[in-house]
């Protein structure tokens, strides 16, 4: 096979492998997302941060969300819950960036899956 | 209220589901901190091979053969033909001890704990319709709609439920939609005769729903992750998975890929009891 056909088609190897690693990773990120309060289930976004943030400042004790099932959920300790929330995004978020800082480094097939 | 895991395991000549049984009920263990109960019809090869450490309490099943054969796939080039004993999945609902359980598959491989937080829903009732196939290369429809033309698709892998009055019509619902599967497959058109249960539970989600998409069955956390029998699991180390998944468009070739922390329904089979051989030769 021609030298530089086949170089391409390592690299072209490695880039499908890394794609996939990083779509699995944006996964892992996704549930890492997931926070629990009173049974309800919410994927923390910036949108709900916001949204509770100016709950927040308009000084209201409690507020209605609307979880994943798309069932209100009535949240009393609303500092609490912010606090949760920002927990759980900054968690996920950091993990995430560990993570994909660590795949980004690996440069061949066999380190990006770990394997021996 | 009691709370458990149930998993259901019915060899067939080819694949030990007692086995995968026995390797779950740890994971289970060891991520979720959860009892776990088995109904089996291998009660003494369960007891004489693994013995019974594992589990809280165990339900001796009948033994049924069945007709409802398919093809289990080992990678893209290795197929067998062999029964598929999926029947009676919804009496789940009589035979469990608990109050709230989780059914599982016995190929769902745990490696994290976020089921644990369902018992704690206000839903009575949760199930998989989200999916997600980790290879990426293949046709997602037919984990999106139970056929071209129906409804939606819901995954009997994994499923949460309380023992109340309308879970229980649900139930029997799912039975009786069993035993008359040659009607209800053409109402709803599906092309293929074999009895699956991911299509007997999505056709009595739509029921439950009054024919139409509703809120009868809210959603488990996150995607279903899953591989299909064409994929290869090579290796496993505590939450740590690499697969050869199926490369598009060459036969016989995959593609190395592995996953930290995530739960995934492996369908291959035999290469999960390959691993799963490996694993219980280690302890």
């Amino acid at each position: 096979m021609d030298e530089r056909l086949e170089k391409a088609l390592d690299f072209s190897n490695y880039m499908l492998t890394l794609n996939n690693q990083k779509r699995l990773l944006a996964e892992k990120y996704q549930e890492g997302l997931i926070y629990f309060h009173n049974g309800s289930q919410f994927t923390v976004t910036r949108e709900l941060i916001t949204f509770v943030s100016v709950m927040i400042s308009a000084e209201q004790d409690e507020v209605v969300v609307i979880d994943d099932n798309s069932i209100p959920c009535l949240v009393n300790d609303i500092n609490e819950f912010y606090g949760e929330l920002l927990n759980t995004y900054t968690t996920a978020s950091n993990d995430y960036y560990t993570e994909y800082t660590k795949l980004k480094k690996n440069r061949s097939v066999e380190k990006l899956v770990n394997y021996d | 209220m009691t709370k458990g895991v149930f998993l259901i395991a019915k060899n067939n000549g080819y694949v030990d589901y007692v086995k995968q049984a026995v390797f779950l009920a740890r994971r289970i263990k060891k991520y979720l901190d959860m009892p776990v109960s088995i109904a089996t019809d291998s009660v003494e090869y369960l007891e004489n091979i693994f013995g019974v450490d594992d589990f809280d309490k165990i339900i001796k099943l009948d033994y049924v053969d069945s007709s409802n054969m398919k093809y289990f796939f080992d990678g893209t080039l290795s197929k067998k033909a062999a029964s598929f004993k999926n029947a009676n999945r919804a009496d789940v609902y009589k035979l469990s001890p608990y109050d709230e359980t989780i059914i599982m598959d016995t190929d769902y491989i745990i490696s994290n704990d976020l089921l644990k937080s369902v018992f704690d829903s206000t839903s009575d009732f949760l199930i998989y319709k989200k999916s997600t196939d980790i290879a990426k290369v293949r046709d997602e429809i037919e984990f999106e709609k139970i056929s071209d033309t129906s409804i939606d698709f819901y995954w009997a892998t994994v499923i949460f439920f309380r023992k109340t009055k309308t879970n229980k019509i649900f139930f029997n619902l799912v039975n009786h939609i069993e035993e008359e599967w040659s009607h209800y497959r053409r109402v709803y058109q599906i092309t293929s005769s074999l009895f699956r249960n991911d299509f007997a539970f999505s056709i009595a989600i739509h029921i439950m729903n009054g024919f139409q998409t509703g809120s009868f069955a809210q959603q488990l956390p996150g995607n279903m992750m899953y591989t299909t029998d064409k994929d290869i699991l090579w290796q496993l180390t505590d939450d740590e998975m690499m697969f050869l998944v199926e490369k598009k468009d060459y036969l016989g070739e995959y593609t190395a890929l592995k996953t930290t922390g995530q739960n995934i329904h492996v369908m291959n089979k035999f290469s999960l009891g390959r691993i799963i051989d490996k694993e219980f030769a280690n302890e």
